[in-house]
């Protein structure tokens, strides 16, 4: 092969993912930059209004109890996460019975859809047709409006986010503690360590890489739900459950205001990338723990 | 066998050639629709006679759920791909994306529909739409339920119960039968606005420029909402958490249901466990329903304008607007088509045109305004947010005419 070939060889073969990433992420989120400076209702022509948007969403009540019910979410969902997630991973990274059969029943409900999340848990949290109620009410006590009391709301959401995502990062666990060497262990045990030491100075700092991951992810996805609020709470009651992306929807498809809706948009890319440099930053200034 | 295969292999060949033609002759005109009921299925047999007529033009049905309506049409529009046609129930939204059909039908064509749509369908002096059926908000019950407690219903229009005896009344019959809760009613503003107009409030000013809701007559129709969830008439899960209401209604859980004619058809076919019907609704101040209807329109960049237009002419005629309204049992918004011969519930078509009769004029007109649609969520956020006792009544109607009035003022620069 020619050296002209050889060279170019690598960047034919990513091309057709660049081109992708390109149409459908790049240019979009430009146009939305560019459309974020607009005021637009789809049916007729964009209007150039400037900050105006900005400035609307900054000075705006509504935006700022939606961020603030946003971070009220994902700093619920993510430490959660991360602590249901690990704790599976520890469990069954023993050589325990039927291990194999936990860890499949355990990553099961990430591989189901939001949508059939979220029918499946409105239907059993529901009101006057849910299985809880029914169950509390014929032990005799009263039912509990899961769905249609704000602090309930939140918190059957979180529950129900963690339970849907935690298989998933047990399995993000389990390959980072495979990979953690024995020898630390038996060095520990010979050391007269207990499990606690075990885990406190040896896993969790060497699981460091796979946390900050698992934070990142969860933290990202957890700023971008959408789907399973729509399905079990349509950001109810009244707005008690409305977070970011819904309300970015809302403003879009429901309000027709896509200008308005594209500023919002750029908002929350502001903040999850400073979100994300702060805990790179945090993470890149702890080290490796055993260097 | 292979010249088998081969004489085979000729004869499709030359079938898919002649009917080539045949295809490139017809023109295809997607028509975007929501079903409440039966209507799509009466749209299609209504489609296939035409199509008799027109062997040139084949319509294509997409449906669509009526709460993607908006969303889909949006997107389509904004694609450069907008539907021939349109089921619509705002006319104004969608104004700027309409097909003007003043020099096809001539703005005389509305004179053959009640006066009260045409406000709706005309804007900025030209004809935007047609309509194809008119509805009207009123209130199913369980006849069982009532008559378990012993509960008549007023079927006397000139003796409606009171809003008080009303509740009192439904608190009698959760009492007295196995109804869990008196009262389903729809998550719509739309259908909260009957209330509003019950109570002498009205949305807009006459001129549509302001809002004219933050009044004793709102605050009024606030607190009667408020107090029928508090007495749990209402159940907090529609409102509060979602649920639907129809699922509510056909269980059996409430013994009635805040809704309107769009759903005989659905209780007809659904609702055949136990007997129902449609009773006169309370007044507050006034006797009031709210008027609705749907609207047939075509888009200025479609690509069969004088087609659709064609079919709209069709389907908006006394012959065949009259067997789409009796089939789907909605009402007709053809003056000729006033007295339609039902099937089914003619009894309770007879009550929602008496209270259509005693609405005030605002109960039609308001709805029409172009940006209705896109405050109402807005506004009924608002109503959410005193039932949940964070706005007291009085609050609550500031706050709507601000909102209103900010979200007005905005679309109208």
């Amino acid at each position: 092969m020619s050296d002209r070939k050889r060279l170019l060889t690598p960047y034919l073969f990513v091309l057709p993912n660049v081109l992708i990433f390109l149409i459908f992420v790049v240019f979009p989120a430009i146009y939305g930059l560019v459309l974020s400076f607009t005021k637009w209702d789809v049916i007729s022509d964009p209007v150039f209004v400037g900050l105006k948007n900005y400035i609307s969403i900054f000075s705006s009540e509504s935006f700022w109890d939606t961020t603030r019910k946003t971070f009220i979410y994902v700093f619920a969902v993510v430490p959660w996460t991360f602590v249901t997630s690990l704790a599976l991973a520890l469990l069954l990274d023993m050589k325990i019975r039927l291990r194999s059969v936990m860890r499949a029943l355990f990553y099961i409900p990430s591989m189901l859809s939001a949508v059939v999340i979220g029918v499946s848990w409105r239907w059993i949290l529901g009101d006057n047709f849910g299985v809880i109620n029914y169950l509390l009410e014929r032990a005799g006590f009263k039912s509990v409006g899961w769905l249609t009391t704000p602090s309930w709301a939140m918190f059957v959401v979180i529950l129900v986010r963690v339970w849907a995502r935690a298989g998933y990062y047990m399995v993000i666990f389990l390959a980072g503690l495979q990979s953690i060497s024995s020898v630390y262990y038996e060095a520990a045990r010979i050391d007269g360590a207990s499990v606690w030491q075990q885990f406190w100075q040896i896993t969790l700092p060497l699981l460091k890489p796979t946390s900050l991951v698992v934070v990142v992810l969860t933290g990202i996805e957890a700023f971008k739900v959408f789907d399973l609020i729509v399905v079990m709470t349509t950001g109810g009651p009244g707005k008690a459950t409305t977070f970011l992306v819904q309300d970015i929807y809302r403003w879009a498809f429901e309000r027709g205001d896509l200008g308005y809706a594209s500023a919002m948009s750029v908002v929350l890319l502001l903040i999850l990338g400073l979100l994300t440099a702060v805990q790179f930053g945090i993470a890149e200034r702890g080290g490796n723990a055993y260097e | 066998m292979k010249k088998q295969a081969a004489k085979l292999l000729i004869v499709l060949l030359v079938v898919s050639a002649l009917s080539i033609p045949a295809l490139a002759q017809k023109k295809v005109l997607d028509f975007l629709w929501f079903s409440d009921g039966v209507e799509g299925d009466v749209l299609k047999e209504i489609i296939a006679d035409y199509q008799k007529i027109r062997p040139d033009i084949e319509i294509n049905v997409i449906e669509t759920p009526f709460q993607d309506l908006r969303i889909r049409l949006q997107t389509m529009i904004a694609g450069g791909t907008p539907p021939d046609l349109s089921r619509l129930v705002n006319v104004g939204d969608f104004a700027p994306a309409l097909l003007d059909l003043t020099p096809y039908l001539g703005l005389e064509y509305i004179d053959d529909f009640v006066p009260s749509t045409h406000r709706n369908v005309i804007i900025d002096g030209k004809l935007m739409a047609v309509p194809v059926d008119v509805t009207a908000n009123g209130v199913i019950y369980n006849k069982d339920h009532f008559a378990q407690a012993g509960i008549e219903v007023p079927t006397n229009p000139e003796d409606v119960w009171s809003w008080d005896e009303f509740v009192e009344n439904l608190e009698i019959v959760v009492e007295k039968s196995s109804a869990r809760y008196g009262l389903a009613y729809d998550y719509t503003f739309h259908r909260w606005l009957t209330i509003l107009y019950q109570a002498g409030g009205k949305l807009f000013t006459d001129d549509w420029t302001a809002m004219a809701i933050n009044t004793p007559e709102g605050e009024r129709a606030i607190e009667f909402f408020v107090e029928l969830h508090d007495k749990e008439i209402i159940p907090r899960s529609i409102w509060l958490g979602g649920e639907n209401p129809n699922t509510l209604f056909r269980a059996g859980l409430t013994a009635a249901h805040w809704s309107g004619n769009w759903m005989l058809t659905n209780y007809r076919d659904n609702a055949t466990h136990f007997n129902w019907g449609v009773m006169y609704m309370p007044y507050g101040k006034v006797r009031s329903s709210v008027l609705g209807g749907k609207y047939v329109a075509s888009f200025k960049d479609s690509n069969h304008p004088e087609e659709a237009v064609e079919f709209i002419k069709y389907f908006t005629s006394t012959e065949v607007n009259a067997k789409f309204n009796e089939e789907s049992l909605f009402i007709s918004p053809r003056l000729d088509n006033a007295q339609l011969h039902y099937d089914f519930g003619a009894d309770m078509f007879e009550v929602f045109s008496r209270e259509l009769a005693v609405s005030p004029p605002h109960a039609g007109s308001d709805w029409a305004h172009p940006f209705a649609g896109r405050i109402g969520d807005d506004l009924r956020d608002i109503i959410v947010e005193a039932l949940q006792h964070k706005l007291t009544p009085k609050e609550a109607v500031e706050k709507m005419e601000q909102v209103g009035n900010r979200i007005l003022d905005d679309y109208m620069k």
